[in-house]
């Protein structure tokens, strides 16, 4: 009971509810929470050992790279690795390895923006039209259905083709590729938001704070949101994994950020010619893939244990 | 259950227009013309051929009126002629979606044939080395990108070992026998990446079964393991999995792309990409708009099935 | 590839391209190394089934309506013409026995091969040829690309059932050659209903199918007009089955596993590696010069042209120097085939050594001209079609080049139809891209170079008097050594005043099964109207 307090009087009476829970510290509980919990899970700890080296790797890329990545030499195209190319070069005559630090960091950078944006719009879309239903409900969903009703990557090519429309280069070429990525994750999140809204719109707490007149939207989104928060961040995590295999399909089908740019998937296509008389440079971005999208999926799958302790159980 | 089945299908309407408005737009917004790509760039009376073939397309027309008259067009199937072939796109995607849903078929009971096993035998065996190598397999088999899995496979199956062509199709109508020749490494590309997930979701759900009073119970009775895993709990914990097959079979539709066009597969999904980079509208149009039905389909087919299998979910 | 590359979808540049393609081909592969090696003589044998597996397919049916690329379409074996080509690459009869034209060149009559027919048994007369030329003529139906080769024609009458004479608006020494070159061929003027889908027209095959970008089934014509020194109806083949695959590794592994028996396009990075590993169990046909690479300046507007950037030709005189040749000999062609000073290779007979080449490569001379000159900090963009490897490799490469002297460039690869609009607008200032290779130069310096023409006018904008002047002069030049110095003139100032920068001639290996594929050899056209080879007289054995 200490931790009830009145708040305020209603129509006479004493209306309790449960503290709001400050965002910021149930966050920090639950990293608390998973790092000691990561000890106990096998999959969670090395997939965020991987990821700790991948991170790592992304913000020291400056650093670690012993070449300019875009920087071509036909002198020196196709070589094996050598203490000069740690991983060779490639078929420019560029050097793979530091290709590879350079497409990890803007892929990484690409796939977190990504998802964070879908949650971002996804998450209070779901939250509102799940907490209000009624017409707003039925409307939201109809359009996220319609747009998960876009099968496999289509939504995605249809969308990088219509941006090559808009006289965007460099970095805004990727923005428009996260601007992609993130619109079709997007219902996948609104859609988990809502369902965990609609389960816990019915508990005590929203009832209580219904009661002492809290509007709507900040039920949902201060009181709701932060109750379900762990199913969303096993389903973004394992999502990086995913988004960043898309990235990869799109450069292999040419859709992807023109070169020089480092880009794993592009890289990769381009080696295929070499795949039989060179297969090293092919093997080192699909290496890559395979290690981050394993490090994410290791991480995720971890964490869902973590944090659903039914799954945990287990 | 009639109503709320009726109350469903009614729900997809909106959905469908949904769709029709933005593939419609999608298209409307690809920069660069179809026309300027089939008039050429010589001849001396571009203008005049430019302007003919705007008149015949009906692309001078305003955008809300073509897209009535597409979508009043769309409801009788009447997809109208492809702009670069001239052919009836009805006829492009008969031959088209047949290729990509037996690939896609075939795929997804390759990957139940490898997951169902796997993944009973998981859960039967919790925390065995069986178990650990079937996690971590599964974690590997979803962290691969799928071309360069089946890029791979082509060097070793078709090069190396020359067990499997490389590339093409056949029909199965055609040749039964042959078509499985051609069949075999794509749909097992697919197949493995499905698996990786289906093995995953088999495990947890077996374990949740396993986890129940029932299973208890039966054991008290004194029924043999075997017959409680194989006669109880496996055909419970079977509904998820065919489910989540269902879904994954309609998003493979348009998702097997990037095999098909390693593998050279007529599929549907190259069909459309090929007509994105043409700007073949109305091909790119009934594509996504069929594809689209079918993917809403079987989702509510999916969704049908999941409760009459398992009535204890609530009609809301 | 070229100029066609970005007219109609992917495939119908290469189309044009590759039309090229062949070029030099037979003249090439007389002595070419590497080519089929000499085997004892065999006696062909009727009858057989080749599998033929191609980069790209073509985009319909109707083969006035769609621009057919010789080399790479299946559909190709349908289709037939007034002339052939041999391999000299010199006009030779085809439904037409013989021609001739008036001495002003105004008028051309043209002599009918009696007992000639389409596949639905109808004779090739001089009315349904009328009536081919018409149609072709019509901008509603025809490609304007087909169109543009009869675009100095005003009329065709007809005198007897077995002639047809060509009245010409301005005289036009090469009308003959431009018919094959560019694809003017007959469809059967009954059967024009079903142009779409299902063509008749007079080629050594009949058409049974076509599935795009999957097969394309043709059978043996068995009334086509030609017959071997003994007397056999050609062609040899009962069947050809295309296989449209447009990765280039998957199309070398599907030969390698005995799907295919014939394949175009092998890559560049394979072809040295394939022919040193495989050389035994598979033959390759090299043709030189499919095509001529080169980077497009846009001397229309923005920074590259005289009339928004006093500076432009300093600036183009940097970027020249930047450019090392030899890089993209290497990174791109894998050190096969020749760098490119003019546009004609040293297998072509309008090759000339008189041309003063481009500024050489000099980066550091690069970067004092981008400080000095104005404009050199600005964004510029370099474009390329996606559609062809080494466009886009070429464009990547120099854009580095570029990169490394200073430059702030930008590339874009582009689909063909966003090429065609940036390219309508002006809206680059480098295009990496190609030509095909043209048999008459007037072909290329009449089209690409000539401030009036409408290509040039387009997508560069170059004007020099001088050059106009030799190249109108040219035209009515009927001295071909004279001709080919004038042109040579031209080339110097082309490499001068760099409306463009040449860089490499596009070479194209073919491959066959050894065992399987016999007779088999490619020309100008591809292996298609090639009188006396080609695929009219490629057998299968075993």
């Amino acid at each position: 009971m200490s931790e009830l307090k009145a708040d305020k009087l209603v129509d006479g009476t004493l209306a309790w509810r449960a503290p709001p829970p400050p965002l910021v510290r149930r966050i920090a509980t639950t990293i608390s929470n998973v790092w000691y919990e990561l000890r106990k899970s096998r999959t969670a700890s090395i997939g965020a050992v991987m990821l700790v080296l991948l991170f790592g790797a992304c913000i020291g890329t400056p650093w670690l790279a012993t070449h300019d990545p875009i920087k071509q030499n036909y002198r020196e195209r196709l070589q094996p690795p050598s203490e000069k190319h740690l991983l060779g070069t490639d078929r420019m005559g560029r050097d793979i390895y530091s290709r590879l630090l350079y497409g990890g960091r803007r892929l990484v950078t690409i796939a977190v923006v990504a998802v964070t944006l879908s949650l971002v719009v996804g998450v209070p879309f779901g939250v509102l039209t799940g907490y209000f239903g009624g017409l707003a409900d039925t409307i939201g969903m109809r359009i996220v259905d319609g747009l998960l009703a876009f099968p496999g990557l289509l939504l995605y090519l249809l969308f990088v083709t219509v941006a090559q429309a808009w006289k965007f280069e460099g970095v805004m070429l990727d923005v428009v590729l996260v601007g992609a990525l993130a619109l079709a994750g997007m219902p996948e999140k609104a859609r988990l938001a809502r369902g965990s809204v609609l389960a816990e719109k019915q508990k005590e707490y929203v009832e209580a704070s219904r009661a002492v007149g809290d509007s709507p939207a900040r039920i949902a989104l201060s009181q709701i949101l932060p109750n379900i928060l762990s199913p969303l961040i096993v389903t973004a995590t394992v999502r990086l994994g995913f988004v960043i295999l898309i990235v990869a399909a799109l450069s292999f089908l040419g859709l992807g950020t023109p070169p020089p740019t480092p880009d794993w998937g592009s890289d990769l296509s381009a080696a295929r010619d070499y795949m039989e008389t060179h297969p090293l440079i092919a093997a080192f971005p699909g290496l890559a893939i395979c290690y981050t999208v394993l490090a994410f999926n290791l991480f995720g799958d971890g964490l869902r244990d973590i944090l659903d302790p039914r799954l945990a159980e287990r | 259950m009639l109503a709320y089945t009726l109350r469903r299908i009614a729900q997809l309407i909106p959905v469908l227009l949904v769709l029709s408005v933005a593939v419609f737009s999608f298209v409307e917004a690809l920069p660069g013309s179809i026309v300027d790509t089939l008039v050429g760039t010589e001849g001396g009376d571009i203008e005049e051929a430019r302007a003919i073939l705007t008149k015949e397309y009906g692309l001078d027309r305003p955008v809300h009126e073509r897209y009535v008259l597409w979508l009043g067009r769309a409801l009788q199937f009447d997809f109208g002629k492809s702009l670069v072939t001239r052919r009836p796109i009805s006829t492009e995607l008969l031959s088209r979606i047949p290729a990509t849903v037996y690939l896609a078929a075939v795929g997804i009971v390759i990957s139940l044939l490898i997951a169902v096993p796997l993944g009973t035998f998981a859960a039967v065996r919790r925390n065995s080395a069986v178990d650990y190598t079937a996690q971590v397999t599964s974690l590997a088999g979803i962290s691969i990108p799928e071309f360069w899995f089946a890029i791979l496979c082509v060097l070793l199956f078709s090069l190396y070992l020359g067990w499997l062509p490389s590339s093409g199709y056949v029909s199965p109508f055609e040749d039964f026998w042959g078509s499985l020749q051609f069949l075999i490494l794509p749909a097992a590309a697919i197949g493995f990446r499905q698996a990786a997930f289906t093995t995953r979701l088999t495990r947890s759900s077996m374990l949740d079964e396993l986890s129940k009073e029932y299973v208890d119970t039966a054991r008290a009775l004194g029924h043999s393991e075997r017959k409680v895993i194989f006669k109880y709990t496996l055909r419970n914990a079977m509904i998820p999995t065919i489910t989540i097959s269902g879904l994954q079979l309609a998003n493979l539709l348009g998702g097997t792309v990037v095999l098909e066009s390693i593998f050279a597969w007529p599929g549907i999904g190259r069909a459309i990409f090929e007509a994105i980079l043409q700007r073949d509208y109305p091909l790119i149009q009934a594509g996504v708009l069929v594809l689209g039905c079918i993917v809403v389909v079987m989702n509510l087919l999916v969704d049908l099935t999941y409760r009459l299998l398992n009535p204890r979910v609530t009609f809301a | 590839m070229t100029d066609e590359a970005n007219k109609k979808g992917p495939e119908s540049t290469r189309r044009e391209f590759l039309t090229a393609t062949t070029a030099l081909a037979g003249a090439a592969l007389a002595g070419l190394p590497g080519s089929a090696e000499a085997e004892p003589k065999r006696n062909p044998k009727r009858g057989g089934t080749l599998r033929f597996g191609t980069r790209d397919d073509s985009i319909a049916l109707d083969t006035h309506r769609n621009i057919i690329y010789f080399v790479s379409h299946p559909l190709t074996g349908i289709t037939g013409g007034l002339v052939d080509f041999d391999d000299k690459m010199q006009p030779k009869p085809a439904v037409a026995e013989s021609w001739d034209a008036s001495s002003d060149l105004m008028t051309w009559t043209f002599k009918l091969r009696r007992g000639a027919e389409y596949h639905n048994g109808q004779t090739i007369d001089a009315e349904s040829v009328k009536w081919n030329i018409e149609r072709i003529k019509d901008p509603k139906i025809s490609h304007a690309f087909t169109r543009s080769v009869l675009s100095d024609v005003e009329r065709v009458t007809v005198d007897d059932k077995h002639t047809i004479r060509f009245h010409l608006k301005e005289a036009h020494a090469a009308l003959d050659i431009n018919l094959i070159y560019y694809p003017v061929n007959l469809m059967a003027p009954g059967a024009v209903d079903t142009a779409d889908t299902h063509p008749v027209n007079c080629g050594p095959f009949k058409f049974k199918s076509w599935r795009r970008l999957d097969v394309c089934e043709l059978v043996r014509f068995e009334n086509f007009w030609e017959t071997d020194s003994e007397g056999n109806s050609l062609p040899y083949l009962d069947a050809l089955v295309g296989r449209p695959k447009k990765e280039d590794r998957v199309r070398l592994t599907a030969l390698r596993t005995g799907e295919l028996d014939l394949i175009d396009n092998v890559a560049y990075a394979d072809a040295p590696a394939f022919k040193k590993d495989h050389g035994r169990t598979f033959d390759t046909w090299n043709v030189p010069q499919v095509g001529t690479a080169m980077m497009f300046f846009n001397v229309k507007n923005g920074l590259l042209s005289e009339k928004d950037n006093p500076d432009a030709h300093l600036l183009r005189q940097a970027i020249a120097h930047a450019v090392d040749h030899e890089g993209i000999h290497q990174a791109v062609f894998n050190g096969i085939g020749e760098i490119s000073k003019g546009f004609y290779s040293s297998a072509s007979p309008w090759h000339s050594k008189d041309i003063e080449g481009w500024p050489k490569f000099d980066p550091d001379k690069a970067k004092a001209l981008r400080k000095k000159a104005k404009g050199g900090d600005e964004k510029f963009t370099i474009i390329a079609n996606d559609t062809f490897p080494y466009m886009q490799q070429s464009g990547e490469l120099v854009h580095a080049m570029l990169k490394d002297a200073g430059f702030n460039a930008v590339l874009e690869i582009l689909p063909s139809p966003v090429m065609l609009e940036k390219q309508n607008k002006g809206d680059y200032n480098i295009d990496s891209t190609a030509n095909s290779y043209r048999l008459d130069p007037d072909g290329w310096y009449g089209r690409n170079i000539l401030s009036t023409a409408p290509e040039n006018r387009r997508r560069i904008g170059y004007k020099n008097e001088k050059a106009d002047q030799i190249i109108l002069a040219a035209r009515k030049e009927r001295d071909q050594a004279k001709r080919r110095l004038m042109y040579a003139d031209v080339e110097t100032l082309v490499n001068r005043d760099l409306p463009m920068l040449y860089t490499h001639f596009v070479p194209l290996m073919m491959a066959g099964n050894r065992a399987r594929v016999k007779g088999f050899n490619v020309s100008y056209s591809g292996p298609w109207s090639y009188t006396g080879a080609g695929m009219r007289r490629t057998w299968i054995e075993g």
